[in-house]
């Protein structure tokens, strides 16, 4: 099976202005600019299938919005090479932008004076969108979406959620086969970030797209990904499936415990493991990975226990982990 | 097909934007009232009785009229336009579709020509009603190649002004370089006195460059003061010439600009 989306040796360095502050630092730069190089993005290398939601992690500034935009042909990589459904991005022409969706958290698309239904006729137009497929496609979005009662509001009037929706409505008339969506939950509240997921799911089932998605919200990451790509300061940490890189990262695992009557405080539990938290009758104790079940067998042997559950740390506290400490000296 | 269908949709939704901001609409159609009303108004006073370089009152009314029109219909805001998509990060969806975003530009140019040389148009045909000065004779023929050297004229400070805003792409003062250019143009194009008025060094040095070919040519040639075959003929031949330089220019700085590209922004 040829891959969806393929990038090889992928990198893109911007040279930067440099600037001393204040206004001699101005006129210097006026008269002898300098600049600097920003590898954005260095030397990556991936594959997605068809059909797969891949999430691109990683904190700000680390290249993840770069690469999605150089996979999308909006910016030219210093080096490597892109292949996104058997096109090259910046080459495929109109061609190519047919076959994609790019939804950028904070630039909207939506016209904002008009109504949204004004951006999803303009795009009929654009994407030359046959009337009866309009119709059928449009419904089905407003269905999945729940945009029945925004549709003749302006945008500027829509809660950003709202406008989230509609956005991702625009970007997916034409139904591009491949997604490519940066932060599309920012700044969302819970219910509407569930909203998002819950369509880009049903979306995914329905026609099969294949998704890069970038967010700083895990749940996004665990809802929605099979797998991830970790990426910090330009370079690709991890390629792989969020359990795979927890169990090669965590050294701890979790012990949840519900306590019965008897044990009020915590140094009862402090000679299993560090306790994490101490609340009557709840309390968690962080173990070494390998001794979990052991651990949790003595702890049922020695205390009153109504309920016990071993997990692994928190994901945020793994990525965390993983930019801060890199991952192969964690493995 | 599927242009008209485009373009249709663009200018419609060009002209729905309008219909929010009515009064800014108003203000602009008056600004553009304005500016060869006051050059007139200055004219008609230093012309007096008699004649300045060959133009009497009426033929300054004649022309600053033709001028208001001829404005309306080949003015380009583009530059300001590309400005901000290119450093606002606003470049990066009209990218990811499959138009080229000069389209856009154009279908907003024609939404706001349609719109603000058909109300000078109107205020034209009614002062023309009670001032006879300003009438123009019915000639088919002159005004068949009005409208090419207006389309012409058009095409050229369409691709000026895009290609100045594409300048954002290296600078963040295109728009300032635009404010330049239309300085310049207000002497050399034309704007604020015809060109026969000119010291000659100045009427010169403005032949040799595109801005009289991008207003005072096609007014010229509404008012009857360009004439004669051969004049004519060279005339359209300096528009074909610089439109074609500045098409020249908008591909390279389009190609060039694209490659250096930040996609700034989410």
């Amino acid at each position: 099976m040829s891959s969806a989306i393929a990038a090889d040796g992928l990198s893109k360095t911007f040279r930067v202005k440099v600037r001393d502050s204040g206004v001699a630092g101005a006129l210097r730069a006026l008269v002898r600019p300098r600049y600097r190089d920003v590898h954005a993005v260095r030397d990556v290398t991936f594959r997605i299938d068809p059909g797969e939601i891949v999430a691109f992690l990683g904190p700000n500034g680390a290249g993840k919005t770069t690469t999605l935009k150089m996979l999308a042909g909006l910016l030219y990589p210093t080096t490597g090479r892109v292949e996104v459904t058997g096109f090259v991005p910046w080459t495929g022409g109109p061609d190519f932008k047919r076959r994609i969706a790019l939804v950028l958290g904070n630039r909207q698309q939506l016209v904002w004076d008009l109504p949204p239904e004004e951006t999803f006729q303009l795009n009929r137009a654009i994407y030359d969108i046959p009337d009866a497929a309009y119709r059928e496609r449009l419904a089905e979005l407003v269905a999945l979406l729940e945009l029945g009662d925004v549709m003749q509001k302006p945008v500027r009037q829509l809660s950003l959620g709202e406008r989230m929706k509609c956005e991702l409505a625009a970007a997916l008339l034409h139904h591009p086969p491949i997604l490519f969506l940066d932060e599309p939950t920012l700044g969302l509240d819970v219910t509407a970030q569930e909203a998002i997921r819950r369509f880009l799911t049903q979306y995914r089932e329905r026609h099969g797209a294949t998704v890069l998605l970038t967010s700083h919200y895990m749940q996004d990451v665990t809802a929605l990904a099979s797998r991830v790509l970790i990426i910090n300061r330009g370079r690709l940490l991890y390629d792989g499936a969020l359990a795979a890189l927890v169990a090669r990262i965590a050294r701890t695992k979790r012990i949840e415990l519900v306590l019965g009557d008897g044990v009020t405080t915590g140094e009862a539990l402090a000679t299993f493991g560090a306790v994490k938290s101490f609340r009557f009758p709840n309390a968690v104790l962080e173990v070494p990975r390998d001794e979990a079940a052991a651990t949790s067998a003595r702890l049922l042997a020695a205390l009153p226990i109504a309920d016990l559950s071993i997990q692994d740390p928190p994901i945020e506290d793994v990525i965390r982990q993983a930019f801060t400490h890199g991952i192969e000296e964690d493995a | 097909m599927t242009w008209r269908r485009r373009y249709g949709a663009l200018i419609r939704n060009a002209w729905l934007v309008d219909l929010q901001y009515r009064a800014s609409i108003v203000l602009w159609i008056i600004w553009g009232v304005m500016e060869p009303t006051i050059a007139l108004g200055i004219w008609w006073t230093i012309a007096g009785d008699g004649a300045v370089g060959g133009y009497a009152r009426a033929d300054f009314a004649r022309y600053f009229f033709a001028l208001m029109l001829v404005n309306q219909l080949t003015i380009a805001w583009d530059s300001w336009y590309l400005d901000g998509w290119i450093r606002g990060g606003e470049l990066n969806y009209r990218l990811a579709r499959p138009l080229h975003p000069a389209h856009e530009a154009v279908a907003e140019n024609l939404a706001y020509k349609a719109r603000s040389a058909g109300t000078i148009l109107v205020v034209w045909l009614l002062v023309a009603l009670v001032w006879p000065a300003v009438r123009l004779p019915l000639e088919p023929g002159r005004w068949a190649l009005t409208a090419l050297a207006v389309l012409l004229a058009a095409a050229m400070r369409f691709f000026i002004s895009f290609t100045t805003g594409l300048l954002a792409f290296w600078t963040t003062r295109a728009t300032a370089i635009m404010e330049l250019h239309g300085g310049v143009s207000l002497f050399l194009a034309g704007r604020i006195a015809p060109l026969a008025l000119l010291p000659p060094v100045v009427g010169n040095v403005a032949g040799l460059l595109w801005f009289p070919y991008m207003l005072a040519f096609p007014v010229e040639l509404l008012t009857g003061a360009a004439h004669g075959p051969r004049a004519l003929l060279a005339r359209f031949a300096g528009q074909v010439v610089w439109l074609a330089v500045w098409v020249g220019a908008y591909r390279l700085a389009w190609s060039r600009g694209l490659r250096r590209y930040g996609a700034v922004g989410g």
